[in-house]
């Protein structure tokens, strides 16, 4: 046991003192007092120790706020002020470089096709991309996907929980996404809406995530049919501050699986959320889905979190107060942007020898699918272009089918949020000449119907 | 002593100068002797590599400076949660979660209640120092009445509501095991802060449960009196109103075994019902005497008639059969309940659109459907129909074949009303010949999956309905 005279004595270390005095009144020998005297380098009047009555009781140091002002001094012992790594002489645990542990590819049998619904293939590809941890709150018409993760997560030793609200989820995702395992969320509308202050903290700090929106109708409360109310708000709209992610628009649940795996690698790869965006009726719809050949398990990239000794020296935060220091990371950040622009992309039905282009994603693209169908065997040049991103918008794409284009139709079940997307990045583009720009638009939850397409192209067609 | 500190602040204005050895904090500042009872017991429990210490917004917002362990700085209140979301992702990280009066007791407390709530090992430190200080000294929740702050400046009143007790709130709280209030203003308190602030991590350690400390502190700066005058403005105001001491110390177990994830093909495939054994098919080729390339089928009944059942099944027929195959349900409430009605399609290679607003074939069930649909479906069509509820059917064109069969009545007979869609299949393979009656049959022993002792009852049923699929169809002449 250590005994009262082996107990160390205070040493102060001037520099390091804010002179708050906190130690002196606890100095039953009266060995600390103010100080009058200026330090030269802090311009701060430091405490002053005289040592000759000190009985070692320590309190003066657990009073002491400062972590380097009143050492304890161990008898026998010198202290280089001037060698700070000396200060404290017993800490020899220093953290390591940081270390990835690498994913790994768990090959799959080959199954037959299943059949399943929308919302259930994105909870199947998150389990399939090596998610283990599932947050969400419950809000129609989301909350299947989330009741699958729900069943299915607890068996594979991993974890639904079901948070306090969107803000929660988000950030329980914060955590999760920066101990750098993969993780995600099912929402809707209004619930995304809670969530973008946490979707630009995940952008500022570089933290990987997938989000699903199904989408429903807006504003407000709306209501929980399909509509394509976000599309505006997930382009341009993910929180305050330089924010974007990737966002996905799947029309089928067979590309709701393939883009939520897709998703978890461009999260990783860009250390970014990527946005998922369905439609209800999509999240609803069953159809046929091949299952891939392999299955992620996910390591720990070099870069997170985790609370382990291999990534002790690692930080996840935001918050640079010195504006150079902010201005590189928001530096940094535009650079991926403009890296994400090479996943920009787009299918085309029918658009070589198209004059009359329609443009239509999610379910939409879908109906008007069967409309160009229609339309050529009324003998309409129609085809459809679909983008299956709608940030990084597939403008390139796009403009190689313009010359032969005589009208756009832009088909969509919101009030243009599509085609505000197109104008721009057309604009941004630098296409001047711009063929005639049309729409078909539905809102409330209407989805524009096949017929009504079909009836409105041919009234524009010569 | 032994500490969990940095040897140089690297962060702190990049190390450089003075900085690199002194806190951000003001002189004074009860955060900065927190912060060294939280790093003498992170080092004396040796767990300064598993610790996550979650930073807050607020003056100790720049907590990662200091503390040699991993770091995250979360979102204004949002700290618990995300240090919950640490702690899932790595059970067996230390995860802290440091927050002051308004991150903790006010912009986060929905966060705060429900993670102390859950209960789960994680160690919460709570600084009160009844003041918002980094904003610059407003009205903190646990602002005392009558304190004058920059946003109660003739004092809180009963207007801006009466201070909130976190520790007390939080040890009514299930989830929580160990709750205290501690203080800094003299020797013995700061023996209690220090002791609360180990016991707390000591109980995540050992996987006993959730732990919160408040602590008491002082803001000199925003108090605008010198520090000794606020460890006794601490000690005589905010004492009577935040009493001192254990709120809540339960004996746990050590319950916190928490396993590794699984990463294993079998078991998702099991868990989801992907399957390697192929199916049979007995379709020789797409039923292109329907329609050449896309098959549209509508099935409407009310809620309990299995319209959703028999669509899936009439869709994963042609899945399994090779085809390309959607459905889907109606939408909406009315779907509670009320009308429930289904759309399919079938597609040689690929469905285009999978709603059926005009389709090749109208499954009804009841009198409503078969009125609201039976117009709508297109020439050479099929409307299928439950003629022991519905009345015959006049088609908009003569082309269209209208076939009525007793589902409910023969399901009725039967025994077992569910029956009556595997009825209405029979009917549809009989009218329409879409798919072989095996091709059906093979579906729905699929679907019954370990219920295949009722599969003779379906049986019977498919035939059931196919036959008088067929003797209506002679009847009519079709
Ligand atoms: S403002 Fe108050 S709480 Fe903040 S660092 Fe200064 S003294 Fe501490």
């Amino acid at each position: 046991m250590a005994q009262k005279a082996e107990r160390p004595k205070p040493y102060l270390v001037p520099e390091y003192c804010k002179g708050c005095g906190r130690c002196v009144g606890v100095c039953t020998k009266g060995c600390i007092t103010f100080s009058e005297e200026i330090n030269h380098q802090t311009g701060i009047a430091p405490v002053k120790l005289d040592l000759e009555k000190c009985n070692s009781c320590g309190l003066c140091i657990d009073a002491c706020p400062e972590p380097f002002s009143l050492l304890a001094v161990e008898s026998g012992e010198t202290v280089d002020s001037k060698n700070p790594a000396k200060l404290f002489l017993d800490k020899k645990n220093d953290a390591i470089k940081p270390i990835a542990i690498a994913n790994q590819e768990i090959p799959m049998p080959k199954t037959e096709p299943m059949v399943i619904k929308g919302n259930y293939a994105a909870a199947i590809g998150a389990m399939i991309a090596g998610c283990r941890h599932m947050y969400g709150y419950p809000i129609t018409p989301s909350t299947e996907g989330a009741e699958l993760m729900a069943k299915f997560l607890p068996k594979m030793n991993g974890w639904y929980l079901q948070a306090v609200s969107e803000v929660a989820t988000i950030n329980h995702m914060y955590g999760t996404a920066g101990a750098g395992l993969p993780t995600m969320t099912f929402t809707s509308s209004p619930g995304f809406s809670l969530m973008v202050e946490g979707i630009s903290y995940m952008v500022g700090a570089e933290l990987p995530s997938v989000i699903v929106n199904v989408m429903r109708g807006g504003p407000g409360l709306g209501n929980i049919a399909p509509e394509q109310s976000d599309i505006k708000f997930a382009c341009r709209g993910l929180g305050h501050g330089n924010t974007h992610a990737i966002c996905l628009t799947p029309s089928t649940p067979q590309e709701v699986l393939d883009l939520t795996i897709e998703a978890f690698e461009l999260a990783f790869k860009y250390r970014n959320p990527v946005i998922i965006l369905l439609d209800g009726y999509l999240g609803q719809m069953t159809g046929k889905v091949n299952l891939p050949t392999h299955l992620n398990k996910p390591g720990i990239p070099e870069w997170a979190v985790y609370g382990d000794r291999a990534h002790r020296g690692n930080l996840i935060n935001s918050i640079d107060l010195a504006e150079p220091d902010l201005e590189r990371r928001n530096e940094k950040i535009c650079a991926k942007y403009a890296t994400m622009k090479a996943h920009a992309r787009a299918d085309n039905f029918m658009t070589d020898d198209a004059e009359i282009l329609l443009v239509a994603c999610n379910t939409p693209a879908r109906i008007s699918k069967g409309a160009v169908q229609n339309l050529r065997e009324a003998g309409v040049k129609a085809g459809l272009f679909r983008p299956i991103t709608v940030w990084p918008f597939p403008v390139e794409q796009l403009k190689t089918l313009l010359p032969k284009t005589k009208q756009i139709v832009v088909v969509e079940a919101s009030a243009g949020q599509l085609e505000d997307e197109l104008r721009l990045e057309l604009n941004k583009a630098g296409v001047e000449k711009l063929p005639e720009i049309r729409h078909i638009r539905r809102m409330g939850g209407n989805l524009p119907q096949q017929a009504d397409v079909v009836a409105y192209v041919k009234s524009i067609a010569k | 002593m032994s500490t969990a500190f940095y040897n140089k602040f690297e962060r702190h204005s990049n190390g450089v100068g003075l900085k690199g050895h002194s806190t951000h904090y003001c002189a004074g500042c009860g955060h900065g002797i927190v912060h060294k009872y939280l790093s003498e017991a992170i080092s004396e429990l040796g767990i300064q590599d598993d610790t996550v210490m979650v930073s807050p917004v607020g003056c100790s917002v720049f907590a990662y400076y200091y503390f040699d362990t991993g770091n995250t700085q979360a979102a204004h209140g949002r700290a618990p949660a995300v240090a919950i979301g640490h702690k899932l992702a790595n059970p067996k990280a230390m995860v802290i979660s440091y927050q002051g009066d308004g991150d903790l007791a006010s912009i986060g407390l929905a966060e705060t209640i429900a993670v102390a709530q859950l209960g789960s090992p994680l160690t919460v430190i709570f600084i009160n120092n009844a003041i918002y200080g980094m904003t610059g000294g407003q009205m903190a929740p646990t602002t005392l009445m009558g304190q004058t702050t920059s946003t109660s400046p003739d004092g809180r009143k009963q207007i801006n509501g009466q201070p909130i007790k976190m520790a007390e709130q939080i040890a009514q709280l299930d989830g929580p095991i160990y709750v205290e209030r501690v203080a800094l203003f003299s020797p013995a308190e700061r023996n209690k802060a220090r002791k609360a602030i180990k016991k707390a991590l000591q109980l995540q350690k050992e996987g006993r449960g959730y732990a919160f400390v408040e602590v008491l502190a002082e803001c000199p700066t925003h108090l605008k009196i010198t520090p000794d005058k606020s460890e006794k403005w601490v000690k005589e105001n905010m004492v009577p109103i935040f009493p001192l001491g254990v709120k809540k110390d339960v004996d746990v177990e050590p319950w916190w075994d928490i396993k590794e994830p699984i990463f294993d093909s079998e078991k998702i495939l099991g868990l989801i019902g992907g399957t390697t054994e192929k199916t049979e098919r007995f379709c020789k080729e797409f039923p292109s005497h329907i329609h050449p390339a896309d098959i549209s089928l509508k099935l409407a009944g009310s809620g309990g008639d299995g319209a959703q059942t028999a669509a899936i099944l009439v869709t994963t027929a042609g899945i399994n059969e090779g085809f390309d195959g959607t459905h889907i349900p109606a939408y909406g409430p009315e779907s509670r309940g009320g009308t429930s009605y289904a759309d399919v399609h079938i597609a040689k290679t690929e469905v285009l659109n999978p709603a059926s607003p005009l389709p090749h074939i109208l499954i009804a069930y009841n009198a409503p459907s078969l009125a609201k649909f039976g117009s709508s479906v297109t020439n050479n069509g099929f409307i299928l129909f439950d003629n022991s509820v519905a009345k015959e059917f006049e088609p908009a064109d003569s082309s269209i074949k209208v076939i009525g069969v007793p589902f409910a009545e023969i399901a009725a007979d039967l025994g077992k009303m569910v029956v009556k869609n595997i009825v209405s299949l029979g009917a549809l393979a009989a009218a329409t010949n879409i798919f072989p009656r095996e091709t059906f049959l093979a579906t729905i022993k699929q679907a019954l999956k370990d219920k295949a002792s009722l599969m003779p009852l379906n049986e019977q049923a498919f035939d059931r309905g196919y036959k008088a699929a067929k003797d209506c169809m002679q009847t009519k002449g079709y």
